[in-house]
């Protein structure tokens, strides 16, 4: 066939097209057949064909041989199984994507389902502690509850206190910031492994300003840090560490007892 | 397949008491035409002992308009034998083709040739076959 227009692969369906239009069961086929019809060339084969298929059926069959068919079809219709589906590329891409977008909700709701007002201020306090050195602090010796004036007289940042079960830890330096929401923020780095304690104000209803209270300790990991945080006062208290929840664990139980 | 009832008929009951005594035996194979590949190697194997043609170049002619009316002038027994007469694998696409049960794919399949060699096939024996319509029946002069 030398129809303009088609394709070679095109060319090569249509010279395959069934006689039948019915029996078209692809997409490329129906393509080819459907581009191929405005040609006379296309239009001669097919009526050749169904000519040729109309002598076909006119071969006498034999009796014998006919009672075998009845009325039965020559051919079953091949069964729909999800095997034969799943095997479609575009049943494939289907499934792959629904996966996918599952597992994006599954992750999302498995986050969502450990947060707490002011979990994302935690985070982003976490990120800090993993960058934060020494020399950016004041250096400062003393017990971390006795910060609580320090921040009180020289910031005006009142309830900025340590829990009663940090209050002894002994401090390395600390400092006095403001994140990027405006928010002041005060770090103590003690000596005690290293630990780093975050005071920031705990998170507010913006409707009505009242304090979004939670009660006990909560867990954030952030950059292979770990921090607790509770909230006293319409203060948030955290305690961080780099490692692992096990690692916080004995501090936190103490503070329980 | 053949161009002769009786052996077509003895290759048909073959193909069909084989086919019995597997399924007695609980052995009949999941794919869905092997009964069909199974009747053309019969068909293959009862022709193999036949005087073959000797192979030439055959005339082609483009399909006309007028084939059809030139093709129901003819008797099935003719189209049979020539059919029959093709060389192997053009002769499975074309007797499986004309049968008008299968699609492209599953006649490609049963006679193990790719897509494009089928159409290949198939267009070169429309063209032979429309040679030989015209040197056998010339077409009528339009009035």
């Amino acid at each position: 066939m030398k129809t303009p227009g088609l394709s070679r692969r095109q060319r090569a369906l249509a010279n395959c097209a069934p006689i039948n239009e019915e029996r078209i069961r692809d997409r490329s086929m129906r393509a080819a057949v459907f581009r191929a019809r405005s040609s006379s060339e296309f239009e001669n084969q097919q009526s050749f064909d169904r000519a040729l298929a109309t002598l076909v059926r006119a071969i006498p069959i034999p009796p014998e041989t006919a009672e075998w068919f009845s009325d039965k079809d020559l051919i079953a219709p091949s069964k729909w199984t999800w095997k034969k589906a799943g095997r479609n590329p575009v049943v494939l891409a289907i499934g792959i994507a629904l996966v996918v977008i599952a597992g994006v909700f599954v992750f999302q709701f498995v986050g969502r389902l450990n947060d707490f007002p002011g979990s994302g201020t935690a985070r982003k306090l976490l990120s800090i502690a993993g960058s934060t050195r020494s020399v950016v602090l004041d250096p400062v010796n003393a017990d971390a509850g006795a910060l609580s004036d320090l921040f009180f007289l020289k910031h005006g940042l009142e309830h900025y206190d340590a829990p009663a079960e940090f209050a002894d830890f002994r401090t390395i330096g600390c400092r006095v910031f403001e994140d990027d929401e405006s928010q002041r923020i005060a770090q103590i780095w003690v000596v005690e492994k290293r630990m780093q304690f975050f005071l920031f104000p705990a998170e507010r209803n913006v409707k009505t300003g009242a304090v979004l209270n939670f009660q006990g300790w909560r867990y954030v990991h952030q950059e292979g840090w770990i921090g607790a945080v509770t909230e006293r006062s319409g203060v948030c208290f955290m305690v961080a560490l780099r490692g692992r929840e096990k690692d916080l664990a004995p501090y936190l139980a103490k503070a329980k007892q | 397949m053949l161009g002769d009832s009786v052996k077509a008929q003895e290759v048909f009951h073959t193909t069909l008491r084989e086919a019995a005594l597997r399924a007695a035996h609980g052995e009949l194979p999941n794919e869905p035409f092997w009964l069909f590949r199974d009747a053309r190697w019969r068909c293959l194997e009862a022709t193999k002992t036949d005087l073959q043609a000797e192979p030439f170049e055959m005339e082609e002619q483009e399909i006309t308009a007028a084939a059809g009316s030139q093709i129901e002038r003819l008797e099935p027994r003719q189209l049979a034998i020539w059919i029959s007469a093709a060389p192997e694998p053009q002769r499975t696409a074309l007797a499986l083709f004309y049968l008008d049960e299968f699609d492209y794919r599953e006649i490609a399949d049963l006679a193990e040739l790719k897509p494009s060699e089928l159409s290949r096939l198939l267009a070169l024996g429309r063209r032979q076959f429309q040679a030989w319509l015209d040197a056998t029946l010339p077409k009528r002069p339009t009035t």
